[in-house]
């Protein structure tokens, strides 16, 4: 297997030990706030992923999100999030998914996020192609006031002096699309902008894991895709991903300074 | 006073076979190609060489076309007629262009349900579906395309259209729904089945074209007893007369065959995952020949050999890497969308290590 098949063999054998577990209830231990916290099925999840890319990429370097990183320093390594959406998952919402990718000196260069519920397996390489199984998918532009939008903010990263700004960025984009969601889960969004679902997606302060696989996605489908490691011992990441003339809107009638884009 | 027609798709059934059921002492053809190089080439010489197979033989027709336009550069009011032969996923591009027709369109796409799809999706009742049954290059043997590289080679084959269009003209069998549906099942299952597990078979055995993939024994009996099985079950499940398809039958295997025809591997094999659709040549054939008692042991061979198809150039390159990456549950759950409790699911996961076998020793 070359690495794109690796991820997505490894994104979907841990995407069917989630479903093999899905509505049951495990430990549950927080982390740094309230939402985020981590379950036993987090753990297992990324044994399962780790053991498959040990195993198909000896040597290999991976940065997790349970583990931190693993093997030899070096800028090319896979970035895996387990269960991206654990509160969802935990909660029997079904918005959660498997996200794994391979970036080359600090840009991804492979992706596949796997959502196990609806069987939906999204997965892009660098300068080939974006693709949801076997459809390849090339975004529309959409304008940011015919479909959703989305936007993440980080739990860990949490400022109460810029609250009041998160949320009113989050109330603007929310009335100029047909509504912002938070979703719970970053990869998912990424994810369902490539598939047009949405038309604007961003984040404050994600984790580098939850955004690592649908930043090349977003890419590859043909948004319009920005994003910066404002941190990189804590791996966060602020990012825009949407259609032209959305990305073009939002600059034009929303204060952006807060994003270090 | 000529017709004037227009023609999205330069291709092979643009280019090779429509010339031959438009003459030119009654129809003026242009044509809309959006690949740049081909339409840089038909702009420069403004005619080109289409040969039929007859008898053996080739008959030469040159065509001289008054237009060829890059998609958007048209204007499709201006036409009596308009023809599309453009790739059943790329028609959906023309959508904008057909919107303000009122001349008869006809659809050559390869797919019943696109004429009803385009319909809503512009609002005009004169989109109509046609079927050109007739095998057609998009490439002509070596010392044709020294003379011409426009050249292309054409069946002699026989065209049916909705009669609702009839006012298009043409070399033209004009005939009611239901015929037309007749026709249709027939080139759907007795073409385009064993038509395209030929392509696939030959891909894997690096052919060319068709008729040296068919000229291989192990081939041939493959194609043959797909054809036989599709036959048996379109007598049972469509009633169709069993001296009809046997007709069909026998003459599609010699169409396969024709040494004349230069037919492209790659081109009959292209965009597997469409041919693998529910409802469509393999996947759809193999369903029906369940449905009525009809074991698809060599559907299931083309099946397998279409999953197997490894063309990185093609629009679904990216099935290799699916087949390389799922395990074949997951692959036909997930990516053929094939139930898990379907006869058919459960047959192909049992023969699959088996048929993967077969194929290589062919």
């Amino acid at each position: 297997m070359n690495r794109l098949e690796i991820a997505i063999n490894a994104a979907v054998s841990a995407g069917d030990l989630l479903m093999d577990h899905y509505g049951k209830v495990y430990g549950i231990k927080n982390k740094e706030s309230l939402r985020d916290v981590v379950s036993e099925i987090d753990e297992l999840s990324e044994s399962k992923v780790m053991s498959i890319l040990q195993e198909s990429d000896p040597g290999c370097t991976v940065l997790t999100e349970e583990k931190g990183l693993i093997g030899p320093d070096s800028d090319s390594r896979w970035i895996v999030d387990a269960l991206d959406g654990t509160v969802n998952y935990i909660h029997n919402i079904p918005f959660f998914c498997v996200s794994i990718s391979y970036w080359v000196d600090n840009r991804p260069s492979i992706g596949a996020i796997y959502n196990p519920y609806s069987g939906d397996i999204y997965y892009a390489e660098k300068g080939v192609g974006c693709f949801v199984n076997q459809k390849r998918l090339h975004l529309l532009d959409v304008e940011l006031g015919n479909n959703l939008t989305a936007m993440a903010f980080s739990g860990k990263a949490y400022n109460p002096s810029m609250r009041s700004t998160e949320f009113g960025i989050f109330g603007q984009l929310n009335d100029l699309s047909q509504g912002c969601l938070r979703t719970g889960s970053a990869a998912m969004n990424l994810s369902y902008l490539s598939h047009g679902k949405f038309s604007l997606v961003m984040g404050k302060a994600n984790k580098l894991w939850d955004v690592a696989a649908g930043l090349l996605i977003a890419e590859e489908a043909g948004a319009d895709v920005k994003f910066n490691m404002t941190d990189k011992q804590k791996h966060l990441v602020d990012y825009i991903a949407a259609t032209p003339s959305s990305k073009k809107k939002i600059y034009t009638d929303i204060d952006m300074s807060y994003f270090d884009l | 006073m000529k017709n004037k027609i227009l023609v999205y798709g330069a291709g092979a059934i643009g280019r090779g076979y429509i010339p031959w059921i438009f003459p030119s002492d009654r129809y003026e053809l242009s044509f809309v190609e959006n690949n740049s190089e081909l339409r840089g080439l038909l702009q420069k010489q403004k005619e080109f060489t289409t040969y039929r197979t007859k008898s053996g033989q080739y008959v030469k027709l040159i065509c001289e076309f008054k237009d060829c336009f890059d998609l958007g550069e048209e204007d499709p009011t201006d036409y009596d007629g308009i023809i599309t032969a453009v790739g059943a996923r790329q028609v959906y591009a023309l959508i904008d262009s057909l919107s303000n027709v009122d001349c008869p369109i006809v659809l050559f796409e390869n797919d019943s349900k696109i004429p009803l799809e385009l319909s809503e999706l512009t609002g005009k009742s004169n989109i109509y579906f046609g079927v050109p049954d007739v095998i057609t290059s998009n490439t002509a043997p070596a010392e044709m395309l020294e003379q011409d590289p426009l050249s292309i080679v054409t069946e002699d084959g026989v065209c049916f259209v909705e009669d609702g269009a009839v006012d298009l003209g043409g070399d033209i069998s004009y005939v009611s729904q239901e015929e037309l549906s007749k026709q249709w099942t027939a080139k759907l299952y007795l073409h385009n089945t064993p038509h395209c597990i030929a392509a696939y078979l030959g891909a894997m055995h690096g052919k060319t074209y068709l008729h040296e993939s068919m000229a291989r024994d192990s081939i041939y009996s493959i194609v043959e007893g797909a054809m036989n099985e599709m036959s048996r079950t379109l007598i049972q499940l469509f009633d169709l007369d069993k001296e009809f398809v046997e007709w069909y039958s026998k003459k599609e295997l010699a169409r396969f065959s024709n040494v004349l025809l230069y037919d492209p591997v790659l081109r009959v094999a292209r965009e597997p995952f469409r041919k693998l659709g529910l409802h469509d040549r393999l996947i759809g054939a193999a369903q029906l020949s369940l449905s009525v008692g009809v074991m698809p042991n060599n559907l299931t061979l083309g099946i397998m050999s279409a999953f197997l198809y490894d063309e990185e150039h093609d629009e679904d390159f990216h099935i290799k890497i699916l087949m390389n990456s799922l395990e074949k549950e997951k692959f036909l759950k997930l990516i053929i969308n094939v139930n898990p409790h379907e006869a058919l699911y459960k047959l192909l996961v049992k023969k699959w290590d088996e048929s993967i076998d077969t194929l290589k020793g062919i």
